[in-house]
């Protein structure tokens, strides 16, 4: 049996530089058996690990059917520094996946709205993928997404082929242009998008990651629209140093971020202690 | 249940033969208190104690330990900890510490199998011991954990004065006693045993009212008693350190000086600490001093076991004993639940 706490090795097959301060890694298994045993559904996260260093969770931003699994990394701390210090071709731990996801299967015939801050959108890209592959089973599909700057945008390189998904919309936020830079979309917080959004409060499920106090204003903004808290899911992020509901460090009152979460109906953690949204 | 009588100097023939093939750890003097450790006879052991300075959960969940062992050399590398072959056998252990190892099983059990304390467990024998006489700080039978242990033991002592009755719980129990061929416990034995326990449950001090407890321990997020016990807290974390329930765990990496071999290591770690529920890019979720110490007491009396119906707190005291401010649970409870 493989124990609970080692992880296994992958190699980095491909780096892409999303923003300054932001990457895609492109993680391959060594071992055929085990990445087809690898199986995890779109909000779920891994721990990785480099030796040495240390261990921390990240989401998985590739589609499950993907030959290789993908994660965004912001370089925030200190393990996050020493994965930016590798390049391909290096191998780093990877343990999971863990965690419950979005509700892919709840949200099928709704209508679909994901919104999205900063590096809140890498866990919903696999949502996006999902329906576009079985684009019959779900309704109408809205993207709101909002950055800090034009050039604090993950995944800029998708959000054509986003856009051809059928009955699929795109609205784009920043808080602030830089000079110079040159923007056609909006201006201000991601809820400044609810004025133009084309989804209502009926038959319809929200997805929403982001910074906490984002995604506090997201869930207020939407009730405020007539959503219901049943049918608003946020991705929670706490620091986790097993992942699997033992070290205790994710908890909201005695709540597990890592097990019972990372994606709850809001309704189902309205009540807890400890977080901002 | 079937039970036969001990005297004193047969504990140190049952020390000695259960020692071939057990570790035995047992309550041993130390200054003027007392601490669970290795025995190897009977003398070395003192079965008189009240309560000690860190509960046997220590065995079972070490304040540190190795999760596994890794080179950088070749690349990615990892060696699994070899099994401990190590068979532990706790002895003279109190009800409420034995309650609490019966909570943690349960906890490194549910949905992920924690191995490394599982196995432990799996291969340990445990001999409990009824409380015949109750620390200032206990407060086990208003809590239902004791002082009198009703499972989880394979054998299971109580102090009649001149001897001690020892229950038999487990087949295991049964062959440890085997050797000894002791006399069967007859019915004076057992109505020697009630009386002493009724007696010790007239002794207790200290009292938890759990009738409705974890219901106004769920509706207390907001009650004025967390900012106040936060005046006078200073975040040592000596609570967890001491609380035979608290399992919550850092992990950290080391590694030699030419950086190519290490290991991982998980340490016992405290929601009391400031940096336990620290985020990347200077966030804490609980960076408040009252944030914290309710995280703690509403841990022991809400949140664990919340699905199985039973409370984190297992009343041995030992929190009561450890605050250097004198913070005291049983107290707590009476301001959440509105006295």
């Amino acid at each position: 049996m493989v124990d609970l706490y080692a992880p296994r090795p992958v190699e980095i097959r491909e780096i892409e530089q999303e923003t300054e301060d932001t990457r895609t890694f492109r993680l391959s298994f060594r071992d055929p058996e085990e990445r087809s045993a690898f199986r995890f559904s779109p909000g779920q996260f891994v721990m990785l690990s480099v030796l040495g260093v240390g261990e921390a969770a990240f989401s998985l931003c590739s589609d499950p059917g993907d030959e290789d699994i993908s994660t965004t990394i912001r370089k925030v701390g200190r393990v996050t520094d020493a994965i930016f210090a590798l390049k391909e071709g290096d191998v780093i731990g990877v343990r999971g996946p863990y965690g419950v996801g979005w509700p892919m299967d709840e949200v099928k015939e709704s209508h679909v709205l994901l919104v999205a801050g900063g590096i809140g959108l890498p866990p919903l890209r696999p949502v996006i993928t999902q329906i576009a592959a079985n684009r019959e089973d779900y309704g109408g599909l809205e993207i709101l997404y909002g950055a800090r700057t034009p050039g604090d945008q993950v995944f800029t390189y998708e959000y054509e082929s986003w856009t051809k998904i059928p009955d699929c919309r795109l609205l784009l936020t920043v808080d602030t242009v830089p000079k110079g830079v040159r923007w056609q979309h909006k201006v201000g917080v991601v809820t400044t998008l609810f004025d133009d959004m084309k989804t209502d409060a009926s038959n319809s499920l929200v997805m929403t990651c982001g910074p906490e106090i984002m995604m506090r204003f997201v869930v207020r903004g939407l009730m405020a629209r007539g959503f219901t808290i049943d049918r608003i899911y946020v991705s929670m992020e706490r620091r986790m140093k097993c992942g699997v509901g033992k070290c205790g460090h994710c908890q909201m009152g005695g709540t597990f971020v890592c097990k019972d979460g990372p994606v709850f109906s809001y309704r189902s953690i309205e009540g807890l202690p400890d977080k901002i949204v | 249940m079937e039970a036969v009588v001990m005297a004193e100097e047969d504990l140190d023939r049952f020390v000695r033969s259960a020692s071939e093939g057990f570790s035995v750890f047992g309550p041993k003097k130390k200054d003027v208190t007392h601490v669970f450790g290795e025995i190897k006879s009977g003398r070395e052991m003192d079965l008189k104690y009240r309560t000690t300075i860190l509960p046997p959960k220590k065995i079972f969940h070490p304040p540190r330990e190795t999760l596994f062992y890794f080179s950088r050399k070749k690349g990615f590398s990892i060696d699994q900890v070899r099994k401990e072959s190590r068979k532990v056998l706790l002895l003279g252990v109190h009800a409420c510490d034995l309650n609490a190892i019966l909570r943690l099983d349960k906890f490194f059990t549910e949905e992920f199998r924690d191995a490394l304390y599982l196995d432990r467990r799996k291969s340990s024998a445990i001999v409990a011991l009824n409380c015949t006489e109750i620390g200032e700080n206990c407060f086990c039978h208003s809590m239902g954990t004791g002082p009198e242990s009703s499972a989880g033991f394979d054998l299971s002592m109580t102090d009649l004065g001149d001897r001690y009755l020892a229950e038999i719980g487990t087949d295991l129990g049964r062959r440890l006693l085997h050797p000894l061929e002791l006399p069967r416990a007859d019915r004076r034995d057992f109505e020697e045993k009630d009386s002493r326990l009724a007696n010790a449950k007239k002794k207790f001090k200290k009292f938890v009212d759990k009738e409705g407890l974890a219901n106004a321990a769920a509706e207390s997020f907001d009650h004025p008693i967390w900012r106040e016990l936060a005046e006078i807290d200073l975040s040592c974390g000596s609570c967890s350190l001491v609380c035979p329930t608290c399992y919550c765990y850092d992990v950290l990496d080391q590694i030699d000086l030419s950086l190519s071999n290490g290991e991982r290591l998980r340490e016992l770690d405290s929601c009391q600490l400031l940096e336990y529920a620290s985020v990347a890019m200077g966030g804490n979720f609980r960076g408040e001093r009252k944030d914290r110490m309710r995280q703690w007491m509403l841990c022991k009396l809400r949140y664990t076991g919340k699905e199985h119906g039973f409370s984190g707190c297992v009343g041995c005291g030992r929190c009561i004993g450890a605050c250097t401010v004198h913070i005291d649970i049983t107290q707590v409870a009476v301001r959440i639940k509105g006295g």
